[in-house]
């Protein structure tokens, strides 16, 4: 193993370690303690929120921003992909060609619609409003991170970026809004949790 | 005296030390996205980009990053955490109670599931720690302690226009047995009501009475503690919620009923429903329900008979964000309208995705805010104009108060009723 995968893979494991803390506390901080009475079913509400909550068509949030909505779930489709291939390439496994090419695609929509949520939180005023350094340092680590990905696809030469690029990337990771890896998945749960107690979440049918 | 150190600390201790994973969780999953921002009314209207629900949240969670988080303490610029000081105060006053109805709306649509309103509670809960609850607010909560009811109604003022409102009910169903009964022991239902009703809707609580006489129930109204609302709530001081909540629970027990109805009012149902349990930390032993969820159970077993010819003209409805968003009954009333009215059309959107009347969260007791309030009800009366409708109904006596300021502002031209109205209305009475 190179220096730089070395660099790598010891940068993924403290980003595993403050992750894992992160989760930790969650559990052990618990759910809310609720004394009324629920009338609802927790579960369905639960599996509702991480399904058929997630509907874009149930989503003022997809709905009425398609494009941004689609470049969104592109370039998380294309963080899953490259965060598979990190192992591939930590490891050195060997893909072959016919492999190359669908996560190849991928990466490449993936990677453009990284970059035009940059340029959007770059140029659109509302957004640039809302937005603090660690929005476009995340965004602009994963996109980097999609495109070198890319390239280590087809050439070994990017290898020593691309890994002090991931190197950087899961130092930075627990820090910023990419925490977000972990606290989505919570998130979505208490939602579910908080709609599914009073019934909101399956609606109760008459 | 408390000095300001003391109450900032106060304040920051609600982040410091969370109860559960919930606020931390909701801390930590905003992405400063933006997509929530068409969902909240005061953006839309405006355009003003500090009202956006996630810059809502940011305020809470820059505090957040800048006290209990690695980062925020040592690189405070990478997430702009802030200082709790005077500036965020009023920054969070503005937003906080200014301009959010906490009627939920992002949080049903945020592309990660932040819940927001309860972020923005959660504000409101270090705000009022820090003594920065709108006095007009602070007032009407002061009212509800120091009297029993949040309009300060003498007791002599209630039972006076109930005596009255019960010789019109005996008239109407020409039954000089027909009753609003007072203070009662022993009932199956301890029914309240918003003050709003004896001071200025009266005829609500006829059609209720009326209702409860079809259904030939066993209830009675308290005059010690009839109050469903708890303002406290929206001013999130957790003590003086549990104060008000507390007068009704032991109400329950005072007068031994089985079930407690709770009026037409959407926030009241849900600090007594939802919040009350958690305020005073147990379940109670006695049922908790909404006088929709009453109807509708007489409705549909057959208790109370209607007639929905009696409601010909157009109705709509208005859904309370606390009923239905916020407390699950969502197809109640509309079974109740199905079977009450014939013709219905519904405003678009409506149920969980409703908009708010605008004036929830305290905004209709905030007269700082009056102007803004009206100005986001453009939205409401759009809705209401594009239905075509004579009449709204909603089960709600704050949202009535704002649809009725609605109507005269924006000369829509329609009538405003509760949902017991449009029943009693449309009852048929056995011989």
């Amino acid at each position: 193993m190179t220096l730089f995968r070395i660099i790598s893979l010891s940068a993924f494991l403290i980003c595993c370690v403050s992750l894992a803390y992160h989760l930790i506390r969650l559990f052990k901080l618990g759910l809310p303690k609720d004394y009324s009475h629920k009338i609802g079913d927790l579960k369905s509400a639960v599996s509702y929120s991480f399904i058929g909550g997630m509907n874009p068509l149930k989503k003022e949030s997809a709905y009425l921003h398609f494009p941004t909505y689609t470049a969104g779930i592109l370039y998380h489709i294309g963080t899953f992909v490259s965060a598979v291939l990190f192992f591939f390439f930590l490891f050195d496994i060997s893909l072959t060609s016919s492999l190359q090419l669908v996560p190849g695609c991928i990466l490449i929509a993936s990677s453009i619609s990284g970059i035009g949520i940059f340029l959007k939180r770059v140029f659109l005023k509302k957004l640039r409003f809302l937005s603090n350094p660690d929005d476009y340092i995340s965004n602009l680590l994963v996109t980097m991170f999609q495109v070198l990905t890319f390239f280590m696809l087809f050439t070994e030469t990017v290898s020593p970026f691309y890994f002090i690029l991931t190197g950087l990337l899961f130092l930075y990771l627990p820090l910023g809004k990419l925490k977000h890896s972990i606290y989505f998945f919570a998130a979505r749960y208490h939602l579910g949790y908080f709609y599914g107690w009073r019934g909101v979440w399956p609606a109760k049918k008459l | 005296m408390e000095n300001s150190k003391d109450k900032k600390n106060k304040a920051l201790k609600i982040l410091r030390e969370p109860k559960d994973s919930k606020l931390v969780t909701h801390l930590n999953s905003c992405v400063h996205c933006g997509l929530c921002a068409e969902s909240c009314m005061y953006y839309l209207v405006t355009k003003d980009e500090k009202f956006i629900p996630t810059k809502k949240v940011d305020l809470i969670s820059s505090i957040y990053q800048r006290y209990c988080t690695f980062t925020g303490k040592y690189i405070p610029l990478l997430t702009k955490a802030r200082e709790l000081d005077d500036n965020m105060t009023e920054e969070m006053v503005d937003q906080l109670f200014g301009a959010c109805t906490l009627c939920g709306r992002c949080t049903k649509h945020c592309s990660i599931g932040v819940d927001i309103a309860y972020i923005v509670k959660v504000g409101r809960e270090m705000l009022s720690e820090m003594g920065y609850v709108p006095a007009t607010l602070q007032s009407t909560v002061n009212a509800a302690l120091q009297t029993g009811n949040n309009m300060a109604i003498p007791t002599e003022e209630l039972t006076d226009t109930l005596s009255w409102l019960e010789e019109e009910l005996q008239d109407e169903m020409n039954d000089p047995e027909a009753s609003i009964p007072l203070n009662v022991p022993n009932t199956n239902i301890l029914y309240t009501l918003n003050p709003r009703e004896p001071k200025f809707f009266p005829l609500s609580i006829s059609a209720m009475a009326k209702i409860f006489y079809a259904a030939k129930e066993s209830w009675t109204l308290s005059t010690q503690m009839y109050d469903v609302t708890n303002y406290a709530f929206f001013s999130a001081n957790t003590d003086e919620a549990i104060v008000i909540a507390q007068r009704l629970y032991d109400e329950m027990f005072s007068l031994n009923a089985k079930r407690c109805v709770l009026a037409e009012c959407g926030h009241g149902s849900r600090a007594f429903r939802w919040e009350a349990p958690n305020y005073l930390q147990k379940s109670f032993s006695f049922d908790v329900l909404t006088s929709v969820e009453l109807m509708e159970e007489y409705i549909s077993s057959g208790r109370i008979k209607l007639d929905k010819g009696l409601n010909k003209e157009v109705m709509t409805l208005h859904d309370p964000c606390n009923l239905v968003r916020n407390g699950g009954i969502i197809e109640q009333q509309r079974y109740i309208i199905k079977n009450a009215v014939s013709n219905f059309v519904e405003m678009t959107p409506h149920g969980v995705d409703n908009f708010c009347c605008g004036g929830g969260g305290g905004q209709l007791a905030m007269s700082e805010y009056n102007e803004r309030r009206m100005k986001i009800a453009e939205i409401k009366a759009e809705q209401i104009r594009k239905t075509g409708a004579k009449i709204v109904v909603t089960p709600c006596h704050n949202c009535v108060d704002q649809l009725m300021q609605i109507d005269a502002k924006f000369k829509l031209g329609v009538k405003i009723k509760t949902l017991a109205e449009v029943v009693a209305d449309a009852i048929i009475l056995e011989k």
